[in-house]
This record gives C-alpha cells, sequence and structure tokens, in this order.
C-alpha cells in the first residue's frame, strides 16, 4: 500500500518557515547599524535573543539580572515541553543552515545507513553543558558564545556580510579601473549603480567606512568547518555540540507531541531512520528518543507505507516506544569536575577578575565593570555590527579566553563616534545590557580610556615638525588635546616655533580619533589606552581634580 | 538629423564651431567688464529668525554670483558641476562647522538655471560621510534642488601626479575632477594650525591620505589649488566659527556675520575671509604661497565689489 507523494506536506511548510526565519534573521543582522531616522531599527535583532533560553539561563544564573526582554525565552520554553524541539527543526536559522548543508552533502540513498543513526557520543553536549551551567553559576558565561543564534549573528556581521560585501565592490571596482567596453557599451554601467543601490538599500552602507574585522577570516573558517561536517554526519553540530539545543533536549524529555510506528504498516526498511535529522531513531521502527528530535517530520514523509505518525498523548504517560539519552553517573561527576576546571581555567588570566587591565582593552562606552561585563557579553558581534565607524572588533586576546571575541575598540580602525546615534548604539542594541544605554549627555561625560603621546614619535616632539592633526579631529567642543608653541632649535642650530601637543586627562574622553588620524599608520603616536575609564571609578590612573558626574551602573561593586 | 549626410555633418560642424569661438569671445568681452569679485553684505534688519536666516543666505548667495557676471559666465550647456562645499564635520549649520546649506542649496539652483545637465555635490569629510551628510543639512537641502549627493569611495581614490612644491603626487577621487566645472563653496573657519580654513584649504576634501599635509600645510594646500585650477569659489560667511576650529561644536565659538563673496580668485577670497575672521593677511601663510604661484592677489579691495543686500 503506497501512499502518493502530497503536492504540500507539512515538511514543505517546515521549509518554507525555517527559510522566511533565515531570510528575517539575515535582515535584521544587515538592519543592525546607524540610522539616520530610526536609530531604534537598530534594535530588532534582539528578538532573535529574546526567545533563546540558553541567553536567559546563562546570563540569570552569571549575572543574576537580565534585561526583561530575555524572559521571552520561557515561552519557547513552553512550546518545547508540548511539542518538542520544534525551536531546532522549524526556527533555528543556525540549524536551517545546517539542515541546508546536510542535503547539498549528503550522499546518495544506498550510502546512507549511518546518516540518521543514534550515536552515544550525541550525549556529549548534555554534559558540556552541565559543566558550563555549573561555571555560570559561578560567574563564567562562556559556554553561550556557542549559542546558534549568538554564533550565526557573530558569524553573519564579523564574517559572512563583510566577505560578501568585499567580493562584490572589489568586482565592482575591478570592472570599473578595466572596463575595455564594447563600442559605448561598458560593463561598469552596469557593475556601478547595482552595487550602489545593493550598498544603499540592502548594505546601508553608503557613507559608512568599509567593513572590516579583525580575525573575520578565522570565524568564517570555523563557520565553514562546522557545515562541512555535515558531510560527515548530518546536522553535526546540532547532534553533538549546540548547549542550546541541549538545554531544550531537557525540556522535551517527554514531550506531548509524539511519534508512534504503526506496527502493521511498518516492514522494517528504515527510511525513516535515514531521513532522520536529529538521529532520534535507534533502530528501524524501534523507540525514538524525542530529547533528539528536531520535530522535522520527514520520517513521516519519507514513509512509503503510512507507518509514522506525530500525535499528542498525556505529559506523563509512560510509552513504550519513548527512549531517553542516558546520564551515567560518572558522566556527570566528570561533567561536574570538568566545570570547575574550566572555571579555573578562566580565571589564570589576570583579566578575569578586573584586578589588572590590559592597555588594549577599551571597552565601547557603557561598558559594565569587567567582571560584571563578562558575566553578560554574549560575544555575539551585534555591537561591532553597529559601530558606526566600525572601531568595535572582535577581542583575540586582550580579554582573555573568557572575553574572547567580546567587544573592543581599535582606534586604529575606527574612533568610537562622538555623537553616536541616540547615545551609544552598542548598548541600543546589546541584547543583555552588557554595554548600558547612555543619553548623548552620559556618552559624552563617560571616559573609555586615556590618549597619550609617544613622544619618541610624535612629529612635533620628534622630528620639529608642525602637525596637529589630533587636535584638529578631537571631538570635545573644548578639545581634550591643546597645544603649547615652543622654541626649537633645528640640526643647524637655528631657532623655530612650533606647536606642540598635549593631552588634558580631565577632558579626554579615549575616543581614540586622535589615534585614527595619526599621520603613523603602523604604529600611531598618541594612543588610547584603557586608563582612567569611568565603568572602574574605583581605580582611576589620575585622580579627577573637579568633581565628576556619576553615571549609571557606575556604583555597582566589582572585583 | 536622420537623413544626415558625410557632407551635411562637416558643413554643420564647421558653422557649430564658428558659432562656439564667437560666443566664447562675446563672453571673455562680458567678463571684462564684471568685477572679479563681490561681496554681498547683509544690511538688513538685525534680529533674524531661522526663517530669515535662511532667506538671506539665499539673498546673498544670488547676490554675490549675479555680481561676478552670473554662472552663464562658469557653466556650460549640459555640463556637469561638481559643488563642493565644506562638509567636515558632523555637525548641525547653527554650528558653523560646515558650509551653510541654503547657500549650497542656492548654488545648485543656480547651476541648473544656467544650464547644467548634473549638478553633484559631495565632500570627503573627517567624521562619518553618511552621518555628516545628514547633520550638515547639505544632504537634504541639495536634493530639494535636484543636486545628486554622491558619496566618495576611498577604494576608488586614484594616485594623480600632482607634480607641485612638496606634494608630487597624490590619491584624488576621480569623480571630482572628471567634472566639467567644479564649484569650491566653503566657509570661513577659524583653524588651529593653519589660522583659518577657507577656500584654498577646502580642497583637502578632494584627495586622500591628507593627514601628512598638516606639517607645511601652506605648501600643500597650494600646490593642490596649482593642480585644481580654480575658476569660481565661493566664501560662506553667514555663520563662522572663530575658535576651536576647524571642528568647533560649542555655540559660544560661532559669529554671526551674514556675509557671502564669490570670486574668480580664490587668494583674494581667503584674504577676504581672514579679514572677516579678524586675522591679517600675513597670519595666513597660504595666501602669501598662492600670491607666490600666481594663484591671485592678496590685495582684494582692488578687485572687489560690495553689495548691500536687504
Amino acid at each position: 500500500m503506497t501512499r502518493p507523494r502530497a503536492i504540500w506536506s507539512i515538511a514543505t511548510t517546515r521549509r518554507l518557515v525555517q527559510l522566511i526565519v533565515l531570510a528575517t534573521f539575515v535582515a535584521l543582522v544587515l538592519g543592525t547599524r546607524w540610522d539616520a531616522t530610526t536609530p531604534s531599527r537598530a534594535e530588532r535583532l534582539r528578538t532573535f535573543f529574546a526567545v533563546d533560553p540558553l541567553v536567559l539561563v546563562t546570563t540569570l544564573l552569571a549575572a543574576h539580572s537580565v534585561p526583561k526582554i530575555l524572559f521571552w525565552s520561557l515561552a519557547t520554553l513552553g512550546v518545547t515541553c508540548l511539542l518538542g524541539r520544534v525551536f531546532c527543526g522549524w526556527f533555528c536559522p543556525l540549524g536551517t543552515c545546517h539542515a541546508m548543508a546536510s542535503r547539498l552533502l549528503r550522499p546518495g540513498i544506498r550510502q546512507r545507513k549511518q546518516w540518521g543513526r543514534w550515536d552515544s557520543w550525541q550525549g556529549l553536549k548534555y554534559y558540556v553543558l552541565f559543566a558550563f551551567l555549573l561555571a555560570a553559576a559561578f560567574g563564567m558565561r562562556w559556554i553561550v558564545i556557542l549559542d546558534p543564534i549568538v554564533l550565526l549573528t557573530r558569524t553573519t556581521a564579523t564574517a559572512l556580510y563583510p566577505a560578501t560585501y568585499w567580493a562584490l565592490k572589489e568586482t565592482r571596482n575591478s570592472v570599473y579601473r578595466n572596463d575595455p567596453g564594447i563600442g559605448p557599451a561598458r560593463l561598469a554601467k552596469v557593475t556601478d549603480p547595482t552595487f550602489d543601490w545593493l550598498n544603499r538599500n540592502v548594505f546601508g552602507a553608503e557613507g559608512m567606512p568599509d567593513p572590516v574585522y579583525l580575525g573575520g577570516g578565522l570565524v568564517l573558517g570555523l563557520f565553514a568547518l562546522t557545515l562541512a561536517l555535515n558531510a560527515w554526519r548530518p546536522r553535526f553540530w546540532c547532534r553533538y555540540v549546540c548547549p542550546t539545543g541541549a538545554l531544550l533536549g531537557l525540556f522535551s524529555w517527554r514531550p506531548l507531541l509524539r511519534r508512534s510506528v504503526l506496527s502493521e504498516n511498518c516492514n522494517h526498511c528504515d527510511l525513516c531512520g535515514m531521513h532522520c535529522h536529529g538521529a532520534a531513531a535507534i533502530e528501524p521502527g524501534g523507540a525514538w528518543k524525542p530529547m533528539e528530535c528536531f520535530v522535522c517530520v520527514d520520517c513521516r514523509e519519507s514513509c512509503p507505507r503510512g507507518g509514522l505518525r506525530f500525535k499528542f498523548a498525556l505529559p506523563m504517560l509512560k510509552d513504550p516506544e519513548l527512549a531517553a539519552v542516558d546520564f551515567s553517573k560518572r558522566g556527570m561527576l566528570l561533567s561536574t569536575a570538568g566545570g570547575i576546571a574550566m572555571l579555573g581555567a578562566m580565571r589564570i588570566h589576570p583579566q578575569s577578575r578586573g584586578r589588572q587591565y590590559a592597555p588594549q582593552l577599551v571597552r565601547p562606552p557603557g561598558s559594565r565593570a569587567e567582571p560584571e561585563f563578562l558575566a553578560r557579553c554574549l560575544a555575539c558581534g551585534l555591537c561591532m555590527k553597529a559601530c558606526p565607524t566600525g572601531g568595535l572588533q572582535p577581542s583575540w586576546s586582550e580579554a582573555g579566553l573568557e572575553g574572547l571575541w567580546t567587544p573592543v575598540l581599535k582606534p586604529q580602525i575606527g574612533q568610537c563616534d562622538y555623537d553616536c546615534g541616540a547615545g551609544n548604539l552598542c548598548g541600543r542594541v546589546c541584547p543583555t545590557q552588557a554595554i548600558v544605554r547612555l543619553t548623548l549627555e552620559e556618552k559624552h561625560a563617560t571616559k573609555i580610556g586615556l590618549a597619550s603621546f609617544d613622544v619618541t614619535r610624535c612629529i612635533p616632539y620628534a622630528y620639529g615638525r608642525n602637525c596637529m592633526v589630533c587636535e584638529e579631529h578631537c571631538p570635545v567642543p573644548d578639545k581634550a588635546i591643546f597645544y603649547i608653541e615652543v622654541e626649537i632649535t633645528d640640526r643647524t642650530g637655528g631657532k623655530t616655533k612650533i606647536k606642540q601637543p598635549h593631552v588634558d586627562p580631565e577632558k579626554c574622553i579615549g575616543c581614540g580619533f586622535c589615534e585614527k588620524v595619526c599621520p603613523f599608520k603602523d604604529r600611531p603616536a598618541i594612543r588610547v589606552t584603557s586608563a582612567n575609564e569611568s565603568r572602574h571609578p574605583a581605580d582611576p590612573s589620575l585622580r579627577p581634580e573637579g568633581n565628576q558626574p556619576i553615571l549609571p551602573g557606575e556604583a555597582a561593586p566589582y572585583g | 538629423m536622420n537623413n544626415m549626410n558625410r557632407r551635411d555633418f562637416i558643413v554643420g560642424s564647421a558653422a557649430g564651431a564658428v558659432a562656439l569661438s564667437a560666443s566664447s569671445l562675446l563672453r571673455g568681452a562680458a567678463a571684462a567688464e564684471t568685477p572679479a569679485m563681490t561681496i554681498a553684505k547683509w544690511s538688513g534688519a538685525k534680529e533674524l529668525d531661522a526663517a530669515q536666516m535662511k532667506q538671506a543666505a539665499v539673498k546673498l548667495t544670488e547676490k554675490a554670483i549675479e555680481g561676478i557676471g552670473g554662472l552663464k559666465r562658469f557653466v556650460s550647456q549640459g555640463s556637469v558641476v561638481w559643488v563642493k562645499p565644506n562638509i567636515g564635520w558632523d555637525r548641525a549649520p547653527e554650528l558653523a562647522g560646515n558650509t551653510n546649506p541654503d547657500v549650497v542649496e542656492t548654488i545648485v539652483r543656480l547651476c541648473f538655471e544656467a544650464g547644467a545637465k548634473t549638478v553633484k555635490v559631495g565632500d570627503n569629510p573627517c567624521d562619518l560621510a553618511a552621518k555628516s551628510y545628514v547633520s550638515s543639512g547639505i544632504s537634504d537641502a541639495a536634493k530639494r534642488v535636484g543636486a545628486q549627493v554622491v558619496f566618495l569611495d576611498k577604494t576608488r581614490a586614484k594616485e594623480v601626479a600632482i607634480k607641485g612644491e612638496r606634494v608630487k603626487s597624490i590619491p584624488i577621487f576621480p569623480e571630482m575632477i572628471e567634472c566639467d566645472l567644479m564649484i569650491n563653496v566653503p566657509v570661513i573657519k577659524h583653524h588651529a594650525l593653519a589660522t583659518a580654513t577657507m577656500c584654498m584649504k577646502n580642497y583637502m576634501g578632494v584627495i586622500e591620505k591628507r593627514n601628512t599635509f598638516h606639517q607645511d600645510i601652506a605648501t600643500c594646500i597650494t600646490d593642490l589649488t596649482r593642480f585644481l585650477k580654480p575658476r569660481i569659489c565661493l566664501l560662506d560667511a553667514v555663520r563662522i566659527l572663530t575658535n576651536h576650529g576647524p571642528r568647533g561644536g560649542d555655540p559660544k565659538d560661532v559669529a554671526v556675520k551674514l556675509a557671502v563673496a564669490a570670486s574668480t580668485d580664490i587668494v583674494a577670497l581667503d584674504a577676504w575671509g581672514a579679514e572677516v575672521l579678524g586675522k591679517s593677511v600675513n597670519d595666513i601663510p597660504s595666501i602669501a604661497k598662492g600670491v607666490e604661484y600666481g594663484l591671485g592677489r592678496s590685495d582684494y579691495r582692488a578687485i572687489a565689489r560690495e553689495i548691500a543686500v536687504t
């Protein structure tokens, strides 16, 4: 009894939903940018973080407080209790990427024996999750950097988008420069307007700096690698690694929606197993692990005999077809030990508890004190995407392993824009408020670092010529860089007057515009370090002379 | 014109050439009588609200251009004109960090009236271009009268040998120098290093890699001006920045002067600007350098005519 293939099936609906969610996600990442008219548009991607339960759980454990919007993810947990891991199968944009890669890389049906077979290593992700949730309870939220929404946001913002941008732009420029043309026809007349249109309407990067990110190639490489692993096991990331999948798995131990096999229709052909995304089936026609099932319903679609069905059951009803992922005592013990070991390992770095500050660790304005910042920051890269100058970069070593990919200002790439959109755009888009929202007045009063001259390089000091480009660009209205005219002696003994610049530590906010524009492009002669930053008020490098304004969050204890 | 043969074409072109040269001769004769520089000064009501201020800026610009014989002298039919304001900074018009948007709007309109096919407006700001174009009010103003607002692409700047005294070659934005005419429309501002930034200094928006210019700014901007060979400049003194320039930001540093000057002599304009800013011509080394290279004269009074505008 062969069932005719339906033209429109539940699986088709699912694929449509997945594509729409993925497209929305990418559009919102691209939309996270400075906008003259509607600054709040940049915040829309936070919706995706709001429904991600791992973001809620780790932030709550590590920082003990979260923005209210994140509690929406409780709804995700509720849905998971009812329907199982539909988040993974229907919603997750990273899951969709892996599903597409799996489909592209999947072998012929005859080579697909191991494709959908449950592998006990899939249990590893649960142990890893336990270990890191334990560490999160001690303030170390590191696991969340592997969360699928966080990971895909970072990958799209700092790798996929810039790579696409540069590929298109370099093509356009090379056509423009080398266009031979056929008679009056010029290829550049097509490529130039096309790119300009994309740049204006899709990238929104017109009149903005070109996107560049430190180590973006490595982020792209890691992403390509995880996609490639789908050739070995489909949805490798989702099955073996994803911590959010593991968390949702715990909530779909006994979902209401269950798969059942009609034994009279089943001939144990294992077609369903060969189509299974999550490797939730143990043996042909046998029991099923809802904790590993993405509810993609491809098994139901694949069965030519209509032998599979999804139906609702009472939650606590025992079911012979239901199998759990077993956790061993030894595994749990190892996981506990591993969590504590990881916590310790991260804390080896002197940076970790805010006892010592790396000079290059210039955090965006509104950042909380370092320990609290690290407890909240997801390293999602949204602030870096939003930063209008592109100066916010993923950190690789400045903040230790615990602070991998967290934002750090690299003034040589871009300064902290003085009149940034409606205060600090980085704070507006931050999903966990590791960077607090500031008004423009608060931002102007926030010091993120201090500029200092390297007088062995600075041109008026070291080479006896005028320069003052830093003074000219200093955005503080009454100038944090000032000059003193001095008489210098040149090598022939002649005297000339020259303007030598100085930094006023009271006025300097550490925006780094001076460093950006210094004629020295190798190692600027004026550089910003994290000294004097407002977020560590108890530890000023230079004691303020006057009354300094107290900013929100400043009085928070740290260390 | 559909059935034009070779003979018709040759005859037609010859006639056209004669007509063209005759008209340019006539134009040259007219130019000799019109002053090389006009200073339009407001002599109407002293206290102006925002709308009146805008009207004053428009009138001053119109009169200044009219005074030097109108834009038809410079803009040929169907040509492409680049209006180059100073959009250096992410600053509102009231802070005088950039050229007055109403002045820019008026000059764009006058270009179209004089027969320009396309008018492009753009600069290479120090702050973010997208933000500066908007906050300066220039983007909206220029678009209102049909100009193309162009963002310069740093990856397209082309190294050009300009063979100056100090600057031998520099990356220049090709779109700007490929236009038929560039009208330089800066604002008068204090400048910590160059004392003042006016017409000659405004050409720093045509290039990239400009931050080494400051080591000898007078020579460098003179080199650039010699290469660009300006035909007409307009200097905006509706509001000027008197201190903490060129960026400014404090309303206390802004003075309302309500004047606009136009000239074919870039040095004379800068000399006038220096006086408006309360400096002497000798305070600004680029003026002397410009005179030295024959770019113009510093005794602007010899060629300027003042017009009172109400």
